[in-house]
């Protein structure tokens, strides 16, 4: 088995890793907790940080482009990814079946996901433009009055989601589509043995087959989905007005441009809140929706 | 007939889903071979039809934009490579201890510190790129290489680590154990015996590292000015300087996702065949 000498290098092996981690995340995760109690200076060439307990809090909450910031975040989130799921699905449903040319569309419906976001921001921003855009030239093409998709403030956030939608439904079809594989073919033919319908055999069979990888698929994209930051700022960086400012651009917008580092770090704080939040109603959400099903 | 009709519904959905996904991406393309005024005079789409394509400016970008162009593409190629590199490095040795060798840090076993790696994924970039920001000015790694490329590796390594586990825990540990019992290290048997038969998952996962950091933006935008400027940086500042000068933009586009296009039908079976441990 496995020796003493082996036992020591596999604690070699294992720290440059935690080192790396603990230096990278969990310190600046203190860090950022000073900063969010303190008034930042920066003082020659280093920091200094006053305590003033918890007056960038205050400044928070009675901050408007805050709530702004976070009503625009939890609606791009919800519409995003329940959207997102829902195609995902359908088109991993769609793709397990034997069908010619399976791999040209597996590749199609992978690829968005892997793009870079701000090419992906900057192809969709000429997309939903206006004047050149080719959105607007077949509207018109029909007869119907051009929409200003990133000029409109009740609009702009809608062509967001319509990008993120673009670019991650793919992890969606990719996790269902690998779940989807792994179910044992008998489980679904002995339920038609048994007389299920299509749709019997997709709901009572499939869907609960696929319950553990929809809540992780669901779960990874709503916390990816709340740093949402790359397709904003080269789309309508927050515009118009503040109808599309998310989280992240908010407290970047603070923390760099005006730099403001620790209200800028309280913003970005309580982004990990949220987040934090979140994840913890979902996974009591699916707990007590299993324990109903057990019952 | 039934079943017929099924079929043309299946593949109809499937052809309207392939055409989403292409169309974008055939708009951003044919814009960048389009003249000034094809893009101007309101929309054109179809080449040789609507419009007569021309290279000019992928020349141009090429030719007299060559080092505004090419500094920001080499830089990515650098910083995504090497940290792609010692991530995969580092994440196979991680992984590898992780799956073979009991720890116990007081109340802390393998999988909690397993866990704790892959969960640090869940922090937003932007609640720890305040403190960074800060380490770096005190040691002065801003705008520098060695600076994004430790920050890609360790924002890449709990995927890693997690991606190789699932690796590393498949394959049968017999032929290690002869090995340790004929007194081989476990940095022999990494390298001689498990990094040769899981080769392949190591490319991917070194692939998968690679477009993550090629596309990487918040970090660059905050950690890096000039010299050390990457594509997506590059996008977005030509965006803003110039407005409405689509071809150019276009083609610097196309070109930065070339690369994970590529690697996408590289890497297509490990997709399906790679996570399928996630979907049970």
């Amino acid at each position: 088995m496995i020796g003493k000498t082996a036992r020591r290098q596999a604690r070699l092996f294992l720290s440059p890793t935690v080192l790396l981690l603990l230096a990278f995340t969990l310190f600046p995760f203190l860090f950022t907790i000073a900063l969010v109690f303190g008034e930042a200076r920066f003082v020659g060439g280093g920091l200094q940080i006053e305590f003033v307990g918890i007056r960038n809090w205050q400044r928070l909450f009675h901050d408007e482009r805050f709530w702004n910031a976070l009503a625009v975040t939890l609606r791009i989130v919800v519409l995003a990814v329940s959207l997102e799921y829902l195609l995902g699905l359908g088109l991993a449903l769609l793709l397990d079946r034997k069908v010619r040319g399976q791999n040209v569309f597996r590749v199609l419906f992978i690829v968005p996901m892997l793009l870079t976001p701000i090419a992906v921001g900057y192809m969709w921003r000429m997309i939903f433009d206006v004047g050149r855009g080719p959105i607007t030239g077949i509207l018109q093409r029909l007869g119907l009055s051009p929409v200003g998709w990133l000029t409109d403030t009740s609009v702009a956030i809608y062509s967001i989601v319509i990008t993120d939608i673009w670019q991650w439904t793919p992890f969606m079809f990719l996790i269902l589509y690998a779940a989807l594989q792994a179910i044992p073919p008998d489980y679904i033919e002995a339920a038609r043995v048994d007389g299920a319908s299509g749709w019997q055999v997709f709901r009572r069979v499939i869907l609960p087959l696929l319950a553990p990888a929809s809540i992780a698929a669901i779960l990874l994209r709503v916390v990816e989905c709340f740093k949402i930051v790359d397709t904003i700022y080269i789309m309508t960086g927050g515009g118009p007005g503040r109808s599309t400012e998310s989280m992240t651009l908010f407290a970047y917008a603070i923390g760099f441009r005006a730099f403001d580092l620790d209200y800028g770090a309280t913003i970005a704080f309580s982004l990990f809140l949220a987040v934090l939040m979140a994840s913890m109603v979902f996974v009591t959400m699916t707990r007590r929706l299993r324990e109903v099903r057990m019952e | 007939m039934k079943k017929n009709l099924a079929t043309i519904f299946v593949y109809t959905l499937l052809l309207l889903w392939s055409l989403v996904v292409i169309a974008p991406l055939f708009w951003l393309v044919t814009t960048s071979i389009k003249d000034k005024n094809d893009v101007f005079l309101g929309p054109k789409f179809i080449p040789w039809v609507d419009f007569i394509p021309t290279g000019q400016w992928w020349v141009r970008l090429f030719t007299v934009e060559k080092d505004a162009v090419l500094y920001p593409y080499l830089n990515s190629l650098i910083v995504a490579g090497v940290s792609a590199f010692l991530t995969t490095i580092l994440g196979a040795m991680a992984a590898y201890a992780l799956t073979r060798v009991q720890f116990k840090f007081g109340p802390m076993k393998n999988e909690d510190i397993q866990f704790w790696i892959v969960s640090q994924r869940f922090m937003p970039p932007i609640v720890s790129v305040f403190a960074i920001f800060v380490m770096y000015r005190v040691t002065r790694l801003l705008d520098t290489h060695i600076g994004l490329i430790l920050v890609y590796t360790v924002f890449n390594l709990p995927l890693a680590v997690w991606l190789m586990s699932n690796f590393f825990a498949q394959i049968p540990r017999s032929v290690e154990e002869a090995a340790w019992v004929d007194g081989a290290s476990l940095l022999t048997t990494l390298f001689r015996v498990v990094v040769p038969m899981v080769l392949p998952s190591l490319v991917a996962t070194f692939l998968f590292c690679f477009v993550f950091a090629w596309n990487e933006f918040l970090f660059a935008l905050i950690l890096s000015y000039s010299r050390t400027q990457t594509v997506p940086l590059l996008i977005a500042s030509q965006h803003f300087q110039r407005g409405p000068q689509w071809w150019d933009i276009s083609a610097l586009s196309t070109l930065a996702v070339l690369p994970p296009i590529v690697i996408t039908i590289a890497l297509q079976k490990y997709f399906v065949k790679g996570l399928i441990p996630i979907g049970k």
